[in-house]
């Protein structure tokens, strides 16, 4: 029996080609995926990683990052990247099909609302060891990580790894602003709401709205700006068929009815809101960071962006990019080093300097390009009260049929408080 | 007279087919007007021809990241085995359900229409889990296997149909003349069916040239095709357009170029079969 | 027609049976048995046998049933019309003309388009903003503002329905146009002695001798558009407020959504809803050859 035991672990250890250098206790994990292996245990290995890009420019920035990771890991770890289209979402049913069907790469990109499907299929490995280990794990602040073990259903465990994030804010256009009389940015949630009025204009007489106050997203993904209403009235996702719930909803049927935003709200997208923004058909409309860039080089000067304000209550939505690792994956340590390569080290600051995403990493958030920059803080004022959809097994689905619940309402075939009454029975059906 | 005739003709012919031949061509026409139209036109109001042509997303299609020749020597090569596999295939089958009856032959033909009721997206895992256990996941095979699969039903009753509808007269008339079976069907019946045989290959090579749900499952980068090009230019920062509308007319046009040359098999079946009538 | 017992037949179809029965056999059998288990995959460790559970939930909701309808509808117009335009551009693309090699060439555009592709470039001319089409029959004075389609729920359908119009035509010209060349001159010369006039030979001619062809090819052209997804989900994935959320569609998001038992037992029955379309095609198919 000894006998047998020792030549398991011997084919073992040939098998992961670990060197005689390991500690003998460190190779014998066979206590349970609990343990980690350690960083002596990483032998040149390579990694599959898959990974979405949300246009060319950070597909070939993730191809750069790779490479140096590559050219500069001390263990002789290679990393080969996947390219995946992101597909509206489509992504994770990919990654999802391929992990059940046994082809699961050992890391992928990873958006924390799918994480209940992985999670209770037992596809993803449990960080937390992992973390525990890691002596540069205080640099990802704890509400972050506190976030990531909610979405995965139990506080003791840990299957995302933090790497950035989008915090929701408005952004503006100062000239129809000045045009509409407004001098100062909105401070309250009613004076948002007013803004969005006055900001409603028919430039040239003709009896038509040219210019609408704000951008609405009724179509796909755009729970995440309308939350900013619900909880702007003092509702809350957890009680979403409340009268304060109710009430944000009615605000933003109002948005619609009433005109303040383009009548192809029902079915808009993030193109379209970005676009009507764009052309000055909108003045305002809500996203992250992410799309400063491309909006300064367009507009120029004519771009400012304020946080979400108060009212009864306040949220924005944190969108999120996390890793995974699976637990197919055979080379667990050297995969964990690339993920913290991208968490806290130099992966981090090129990800996010090259595509302007809020740092998960203290230390790369004080860097100066992140200190200097506009959106950016107006970003981080966020971080407080920024939060996300609650993760549960339901919440892909919810988020699908969003849309068409809330274009439902928008116009007018159901009330707002049926409408919140469909939206909480496929959350928490 | 001939002014009159070439009325007659203008109405009958050459109208209706503009009327349906824009219909057709406009969406194409405004894919590549918007390939070549800056960002700032593509917002604003509408111009049914750019102010400033600008080529640099067709510049770009080369060296971006999304290798466009790769994916579409990719889809070729699926394609075109696909196309081969499938059509020999299904002409075999068809020839035996419309020429013979033997037991079980309904039964066969309900099953193969049955085939394609079902949407695949329900036979995702477990059609992944086969290929990765053939050893063919990535590679172009298990592409050419899945379409293959999703074809030959649809070729095998289309070409069924199209035997049916060949006068059995000519193959008679051959096997009266001492011919044997196979003789006959190499001799006479492929080249009559020849137009036939061009259509159902088109059909097959379309449908696996624009597929996308297997093709992103199957395949890793070296092995993309087209479709799955294409869709990695969407994310979640919105459409870029310019690449978008670039990479799709330059892999519409060599399909064209090559159906160019393959219709006119559509008409070579025609002369044969006036000769040898 | 040889009709003596001989294993020539099974051989010839016996490629292309193998293929098909090593490839979707399992699959399909494996998602009927899904249809009678609460599979949901977000949930695995509650999957249980549920006997008619889902076909009975199925029943009762209401979504399933505007779907179905929706799906009635489509295949119908999508289905009516690409067959009508795709006949008539066959007959056009028979006659003699110059350039017909090229106009059959680029008639083929439409079907060569990625669906992606479709779904968008359809999306942004029908834009209520900066879409063509506004534009268009603005010109035309048909309309007097924009009309947002994809965001309303009475054009919406409308308008998926003209894409996949759109999209079908080719397939319907190419194989009529493929089934025409069949057809043997000296009819037409016949009927042309008799006088017959163009309608008449169509009718009497045309029509009669492609009619296999027709049929199968509108039968499977049903079967292939009430399954196809790509082009509603690209415009409008089932949007707005489900006006275009076709019975695939509906099957299609329960699946991505991991809903796999509810999600197969509705693809059972819009294949049954199909079989209603091809058993009395079957029947008239057996029956007409025996005669």
């Amino acid at each position: 029996m000894k006998k047998r035991l020792l030549s398991l672990v011997l084919a073992a250890t040939m098998i992961f080609g670990i060197t005689g250098c390991g500690t003998d206790s460190d190779s014998g994990t066979n206590s349970g995926a609990e343990e980690a292996q350690s960083t002596d245990d990483i032998s040149p290995a390579t990694i599959k990683f898959q990974y979405w890009a949300d246009n060319t420019d950070y597909s070939s920035l993730m191809q750069d990052i790779i490479k140096k990771f590559n050219d500069e890991n001390e263990y002789g770890i290679t990393v080969e990247g996947e390219e995946t289209p992101w597909d509206g979402g489509g992504y994770s049913n990919t990654l999802f099909n391929a992990a059940m069907g046994g082809g699961a790469p050992d890391v992928a990109t990873f958006k924390l609302t799918a994480t209940p499907m992985f999670v209770n299929n037992n596809l993803f490995t449990d960080l937390t060891p992992y973390i525990e280990s890691w002596d540069d794990k205080d640099d990802i602040p704890d509400n972050i990580y506190r976030v990531m073990r909610e979405a995965g259903g139990s506080d003791s465990s840990l299957y995302l790894m933090p790497w950035n994030t989008q915090i929701l804010y408005v952004y503006y256009r100062p000239s129809i602003f000045e045009e509409a009389g407004i001098t100062e940015i909105p401070q309250t949630y009613d004076e948002f709401l007013e803004a969005i009025k006055r900001c409603t204009m028919d430039t040239d007489g003709d009896g038509e709205t040219d210019v609408y106050g704000f951008g609405m997203r009724g179509g796909s993904g755009g729970q995440e700006p309308w939350g900013s209403f619900i909880h702007g009235k003092g509702g809350s996702f957890d009680q979403l068929t409340s009268e304060e719930s109710i009430q944000g909803m009615q605000d933003f049927i109002d948005l619609y009815s009433n005109g303040y935003v383009p009548k192809t709200a029902t079915s808009d997208g993030f193109q379209e809101t970005l676009s009507n923004f764009k052309s000055g058909l909108t003045a305002m409309f809500i996203h992250h960071v992410g799309s400063s860039l491309g909006l300064e080089e367009e507009l120029g000067d004519d771009v400012a962006a304020f946080m979400i304000p108060k009212g009864k209550g306040q949220w924005t939505s944190m969108g999120d990019t996390e890793t995974v690792m699976f637990d197919s994956c055979e080379n667990k340590a050297a995969a964990f080093e690339w993920m913290k390569y991208l968490a806290a080290y130099e992966g981090q600051k090129m990800w996010c300097e090259g595509t302007g995403q809020v740092p998960v990493s203290q230390s790369v958030q004080q860097g100066d390009y992140f200190q200097n920059n506009e959106f950016m803080k107006v970003s981080l004022e966020g971080i407080d009260f920024a939060g996300i959809v609650p993760v549960k097994d339901t919440t892909t689905e919810w988020i699908s049929n969003w849309p068409a619940i809330i274009s439902q309402a928008l116009t007018g075939e159901i009330s707002a408080e049926e409408c919140m009454e469909q939206l909480d029975q496929a959350l928490n059906q | 007279m001939k002014r009159k005739s070439f009325f007659k003709r203008f109405l009958t012919l050459y109208l209706p087919l503009i009327v349906i031949l824009i219909f057709i061509l406009f969406p194409f026409y405004w894919t590549f007007i918007t390939s070549i139209k800056s960002d700032s036109e593509l917002y604003g109001s509408i111009t049914y021809w750019p102010k400033h042509i600008q080529w640099e997303s067709y510049k770009e299609l080369f060296t971006t990241t999304v290798d466009f020749l790769a994916a579409m020597k990719n889809s070729f090569i699926v394609a075109i085995t696909t196309t081969i596999v499938s059509l020999t295939a299904s002409t075999l089958a068809s020839y035996a359900f419309s020429r013979y009856r033997f037991p079980g032959r309904k039964a066969m033909m309900a099953l193969f229409l049955s085939n394609n009721m079902f949407p695949t997206v329900l036979l995702l895992i477990p059609l992944y889990t086969m290929m990765r256990k053939l050893g063919l996941l990535y590679k172009p095979q298990s592409l050419v296997l899945a379409y293959t699969t999703f074809t030959l039903p649809f070729s095998v009753w289309l070409l069924n149909g199209f035997f049916n509808d060949l006068p059995l007269s000519l193959e008679e008339a051959a096997l009266v003349d001492g011919c044997n079976r196979r003789t006959a069907f190499f001799k006479i019946i492929l080249p009559i069916l020849s137009p036939c045989l061009v259509a159902t290959g088109v059909y097959i090579f379309m449908t696996s040239w624009n597929e996308y749900t297997f093709a992103v499952m199957f395949t890793n980068k070296a092995t993309r095709t087209i479709p799955v090009a294409l869709k990695s230019l969407i994310g979640q920062l919105g459409v870029d357009w310019g690449l978008m509308t670039a990479g799709g007319i330059i892999t519409i046009i060599p399909v064209c170029i090559m159906f160019f040359f393959a219709q006119k098999r559509l008409v070579e079946g025609l002369t044969a079969g006036a000769v040898k009538g | 027609m040889i009709k003596k017992k001989s294993i020539y037949p099974y051989l010839l179809v016996a490629p292309a049976l193998i293929i098909i029965l090593c490839v979707v056999f399992i699959p399909v059998l494996n998602a009927i048995g899904m249809s009678f288990q609460s599979y949901d995959l977000r949930r695995p460790k509650d999957i249980v046998f549920c006997g008619l559970d889902n076909y009975i939930t199925v029943f009762q909701d209401k979504l399933f049933w505007k779907a179905l309808w929706k799906t009635i509808l489509w295949v119908v117009f999508g289905v009516g019309f690409q067959f009508i335009f795709g006949f008539i551009l066959a007959l056009f693309l028979k006659k003699e003309f110059r350039g017909r090699g090229a106009v059959r060439a680029v008639s083929l555009i439409p079907w060569v388009t990625p669906g992606i592709l479709i779904g968008l470039m359809w999306r942004w001319m029908y834009d209520g903003n900066y879409g063509v089409i506004n534009d268009i029959l603005g010109k035309l004075h048909i309309l007097d503002k924009n009309i947002p389609f994809l965001s309303q729920t009475n054009t919406a359908f409308p308008a998926v329905i003209i894409t996949i119009i759109w999209q079908g035509i080719p397939f319907f010209a190419l194989m009529i146009l493929a089934g025409l060349q069949g057809i043997p001159g000296e009819l037409y010369e016949a009927a042309d002695m008799d006088g017959a006039t163009g309608i008449q030979k169509l009718f009497r001619i045309t029509i009669p001798s492609i009619k296999n062809t027709i049929f199968v090819t509108a039968l499977l052209r049903i079967i292939w558009v009430a399954n196809s997804v790509d082009v509603i989900f690209n415009m409008t994935e089932g949007g707005p407020a489900y006006a275009t959320q076709t019975l695939s569609v509906y099957v299609f998001n329960k699946a991505q959504a991991l809903d796999l038992g509810y999600s197969s037992a509705m693809a059972i029955l819009l294949a049954l809803v199909l079989c209603l379309v091809a058993i009395p095609y079957l029947i008239f198919t057996f029956k007409e050859e025996e005669s």
